[in-house]
């Protein structure tokens, strides 16, 4: 019988993380103070950190510890399966063989407990009682509901409004664990009233929920903020899923060609990477793939769309594929990595040329999850659709070379409860056509109907 | 029909509006309107014409804040909207 999983004992969970920033070529510079023009001072971030957070966050350390406290938490469910992929595989039929951390066997579902359960802890230790934090869809806002729970802390969490009203069963979840869970804009907070005076029906923005966040802290002693991606220290507690990967890799005597994961804020991206982006800064030849999700259809639009036009953009210019015959390489500018605050680790990796960003549109991105869920059984979060697609790609480029890979990537969420987005998928909703004159007209009447910027 | 001016928002990870993505980012659009909207409508050109060189600078093509600085700034905002409403 064919081996699928690999599994590590309780006992084999790692005790420590690992911190990418030891191993940098090029040490990342620190960012500026928006007033002064010099290096952001640990006591800038105090009112919305603890301090024990803020000092992993500019820390160099290579191995930080994880207490004890985490560590029982963690055993939950980690350390989480690696799996391989063999139906996927046999469904491909190329040369590849396709390893997946499965990282939705959370209770959350997701990756993200993995900084929820840290950050909860370290706020605890600090003295605090309870934890603001903002959500879109709300894969982040329940992971630190449960984590709160778990530690006693209270949680309030801003949902952008729209979302909020679209996603009962994640709410749903946050409350299920004790958390209060607020449309944002909110009457809590001025940010969120002054909004809600000029547009009581706003649907809220992400922007808005993290002002509210925010606001709700600051001068309240025993209270802080919370963030799930981006930071530092978030990329520093998901290491834990590439050091269980990397372990798991070893037992069974393989090692990966190529490492990717899908890239929203970087965290479960830079997760699974940053121990074999060590072993490539060291000598080891391994490609490092970061998938973003874009709305544009490659496949039938071409490269226009990441042109901008003559918009200026200065960023740099990557190669990426498409699912073309040929790959021909198409442009994307590295900036678009970034569009929401990717990790500055993760766009750091980029432009030392340790990790090749890669784009995929949503269409080819469901349509790969949608193969996956047909063959595997797991249904995966829509975010995670992104990786499969270019699990999909990088083995039809194999099948192409009739060069043999092997490859590992981060299965970071299922999709469960994100159904609806199936269903949009499923009866043709976010098929890419162009509108035709009529609806293009009639958005034109949209646009002339809002207040002009 | 309507549907078709519904996207699926990278950001938030659900469907949204035209409307929200043209005024997401406040008084402005969201950065990546373009990216996600320029397949099925000309909404480069349609916001081209709506706004003004400085608004469009503001909007596409300043480089991404970093999210420490940004926090920073946003603690900032607070602390002064708090004063505001004790005085």
């Amino acid at each position: 019988m064919d081996q699928v999983k690999v599994n590590l004992e309780d006992r084999e969970i790692p005790r420590q993380w690992y911190n990418i920033q030891a191993d940098l070529p090029t040490p990342m510079k620190p960012p500026l103070h928006p007033g002064t023009g010099k290096p952001i001072r640990p006591q800038d971030l105090a009112p919305v950190f603890p301090m024990n957070l803020i000092e992993q966050e500019v820390s160099t350390e290579r191995w930080i510890d994880i207490p004890s406290e985490i560590l029982e938490k963690y055993l939950l469910w980690r350390p989480t399966p690696l799996y391989r992929a063999r139906n996927f595989e046999k469904l491909l039929d190329a040369p590849v063989r396709i390893y997946y951390k499965n990282e939705g066997v959370s209770p959350p579902g997701s990756h993200k407990p993995n900084t929820a359960v840290a950050q909860a802890y370290y706020n605890k230790v600090f003295g605090i009682e309870r934890l603001s934090t903002e959500t879109g869809a709300g894969q982040w806002g329940s992971a630190l509901s449960m984590a709160c729970q778990m530690f006693g802390l209270k949680c309030r969490v801003f949902m952008v409004r729209v979302s909020f009203e679209q996603k009962p069963y994640r709410r749903l979840m946050m409350s299920a664990w004790g958390a209060e869970c607020l449309p944002s804009p909110s009457d809590r907070t001025a940010a969120g009233r002054k909004i809600l005076a000029e547009n009581p029906d706003s649907p809220g923005s992400l922007g808005i929920a993290i002002s509210e966040a925010i606001e709700d802290v600051v001068g309240d002693e025993k209270a802080r903020y919370s963030l799930g991606s981006v930071l530092n220290y978030v990329i520093l507690h998901q290491s834990i899923i590439g050091l269980e990967a990397h372990k798991q890799m070893e037992k069974i005597g393989e090692y990966p060609d190529v490492v990717m994961g899908c890239a929203g804020g970087g965290s479960n991206f830079a997760g699974i990477a940053v121990p074999f982006v060590r072993d490539k800064i060291y000598g080891k030849e391994v490609r490092i793939v970061a998938a973003e999700p874009t709305s544009c259809p490659t496949l039938t639009k071409g490269p226009f769309a990441y042109d901008f036009g003559d918009t200026a953009m200065t960023t740099p210019l990557l190669p990426m594929y498409t699912l073309g015959h040929d790959f021909l390489p198409l442009p994307i500018h590295a900036g678009g990595l970034r569009y929401h605050g990717m990790a500055p680790i993760v766009s750091h990796l980029v432009k030392e040329g340790l990790v090749e960003a890669r784009a995929l549109d949503q269409i080819e991105a469901f349509s790969s999850g949608v193969q996956w869920a047909r063959s595997e059984g797991f249904i995966p979060a829509p975010e995670t659709n992104h990786v499969i697609a270019a699990v999909v790609q990088e083995a039809k480029r194999a099948k192409e070379e009739g060069k043999e890979r092997v490859i590992l990537f981060n299965w970071s969420g299922h999709g469960i409860i994100d159904l609806a987005a199936y269903d949009a998928f499923l009866s043709n909703r976010l098929t890419p056509y162009e509108l035709p004159d009529e609806e293009i007209q009639r958005a034109l009447k949209t646009l002339e109907g809002l207040p002009k910027p | 029909m309507q549907d078709r001016l519904k996207i699926r928002c990278p950001k938030l990870g659900g469907e949204v509006s035209l409307d929200y993505c043209l005024q997401e980012g406040g008084d402005l659009p969201c950065s990546r309107i373009i990216v996600c909207w320029q397949a099925r409508l000309p909404v480069e050109r349609l916001l081209r014409e709506r706004l003004s060189p400085e608004q469009w600078d503001r909007c596409f093509n300043r480089p991404p804040k970093d999210k420490v600085v940004s926090l920073v700034e946003l603690v900032e905002a607070a602390k002064e909207r708090l004063q505001a409403g004790e005085e």
